[in-house]
């Protein structure tokens, strides 16, 4: 999902699915985060950054 | 490459076949087991399988967390969302797994409050909602969904949400696959990684695999591309006469893994002694539950749970299915009795069930030519 905006006191961001659906995902385990990253997320919560290169 | 389009790249994945062809001994039959469902719906989805020579086998492994759920934990969620002023909430794919005597659904329908929710987060927020009612999650999964639940926890302590609790299912991934590993009815060339349990835990826990059992691990990412180059990495380990743990999905999955995840999953979870998977029976150590720390929130604590043990259907072959011994369209029941409409085992359900790959994607047979 891409992050659109960050919320860093409630550790939470509002991200876009490919399928352009919004969502609010738990950050915590990933922050920083800043709006254009891609993330890996798995029920509701960022698990991994999904920005490098293969 | 960068973008999803380049993964699905018809002519790569033909160049990475042909690699493929040219690591290949001709006689000598290999079984690859890809471990995550996520993998197995892929596979079928783009007709990898189609890509590969005929003595390139892939098996399925034990990595769906629906598939693995037994019916007795089912019939144990069942009792407690039937307890007065609870409500139940669980993920999709979770209502539709049978239990003994239905599923959630089906209990749902019969009157109990049962909600499907996306995220752990989602349960708590309707905690908030209902203070005079006591809402419990049914957490299953692997490493990969295990940090939501731990975190979730963490907030509902620090909020302070009373009538909040978690009935733990999680299982951790290892365990299994040692399980497999020491199974006589199975002989196995090598492994295709879990590519999101291992953005949690890293690659370190597989290093068993290579050391102790002489196997080789790519751990793979779940386009057609990723796939298909980290059964080209498996066969040329295997070519090159090497076996050790390789990671294709570098760009997601770091070697360590998550580290605050699984400093979250510590402080949260601790392993049970044993935990009943289907079709594999109990596995020490395989099963996560909740530490003294977060007891007040443990719904096996706050509620009577039956602890019911309950076979599977003998028409059901899930657990061989689990194991890679058979294939999904050798089950007895695949495709007839069993469909994902009506299914009777865990493995028709979800979308990551091999069967319901197999089915959803018209496998009913591995009849084709030679690449």
């Amino acid at each position: 999902m891409t992050v659109l905006r960050v919320d860093e006191a409630r550790e939470l961001a509002l991200c876009a699915a490919q399928d352009g659906r919004h969502e609010t995902v738990e950050i915590a385990l990933v922050a920083p985060v800043r709006p254009a990253q891609r993330l890996l997320v798995h029920a509701g919560t960022a698990i991994a950054h999904q920005d490098g290169a293969a | 490459v960068r973008f999803v389009d380049e993964f699905r790249d018809a002519e790569l994945g033909r160049a990475v076949s042909g690699q493929i062809l040219s690591l290949v001994e001709p006689g000598r039959h290999y079984k690859l087991m890809e471990v995550c469902g996520g993998h197995t719906h892929s596979i079928y989805k783009y007709g990898i399988d189609d890509l590969l020579p005929a003595n390139v086998e892939l098996v399925h492994g034990p990595g769906c967390p629906v598939c693995v759920i037994p019916m007795g934990r089912v019939d144990d969620g069942i009792a407690v969302a039937h307890e007065d002023g609870v409500i139940f909430t669980c993920f999709g794919d979770m209502m539709r797994v049978p239990g003994s005597e239905g599923s959630l659904l089906e209990a749902k329908a019969a009157g109990a409050d049962i909600r499907m929710v996306y995220s752990p987060l989602d349960a708590l927020r309707i905690a908030k909602q209902n203070p005079d009612r006591e809402v419990v999650f049914f957490a299953i999964g692997f490493e990969t969904t295990a940090p939501s639940t731990a975190l979730t926890l963490k907030r509902a302590r620090a909020e302070g949400v009373p009538n909040f609790s978690v009935m733990c299912s999680h299982v951790t991934i290892v365990p299994p696959l040692r399980a497999l590993l020491e199974s006589p009815d199975l002989r196995l060339d090598g492994f295709i990684g879990p590519g999101h349990v291992s953005t949690v835990v890293g690659a370190r826990p597989f290093e068993f695999i290579p050391v102790d059992y002489g196997r080789p691990v790519v751990i793979s990412g779940f386009e057609p591309l990723d796939i298909l180059q980290g059964i080209e990495m498996i066969l040329r380990q295997l070519a090159d006469g090497r076996c050790e743990v390789e990671n294709q999905y570098k760009r997601v999955v770091p070697y360590e893994g998550n580290l605050r995840a699984l400093e979250v999953m510590a402080e949260v979870f601790e392993l049970r002694p044993h935990f009943e998977w289907r079709g594999l029976g109990f596995i020490s150590h395989s099963g996560l539950k909740l530490t003294e720390a977060y007891a007040e929130l443990d719904a096996e604590v706050r509620f009577s749970v039956p602890g019911i043990r309950v076979a599977d259907p003998k028409a059901c072959q899930c657990g061989e299915v689990l194991k890679g011994v058979i294939k999904p369209y050798e089950c007895k029941v695949f495709g007839t009795a069993c469909t994902p409409e009506r299914p009777i085992g865990t493995c028709m359900v979800s979308s990551e069930g091999a069967c319901a790959a197999y089915y959803n994607f018209g496998r009913f047979a591995r009849d084709r030519e030679v690449v």
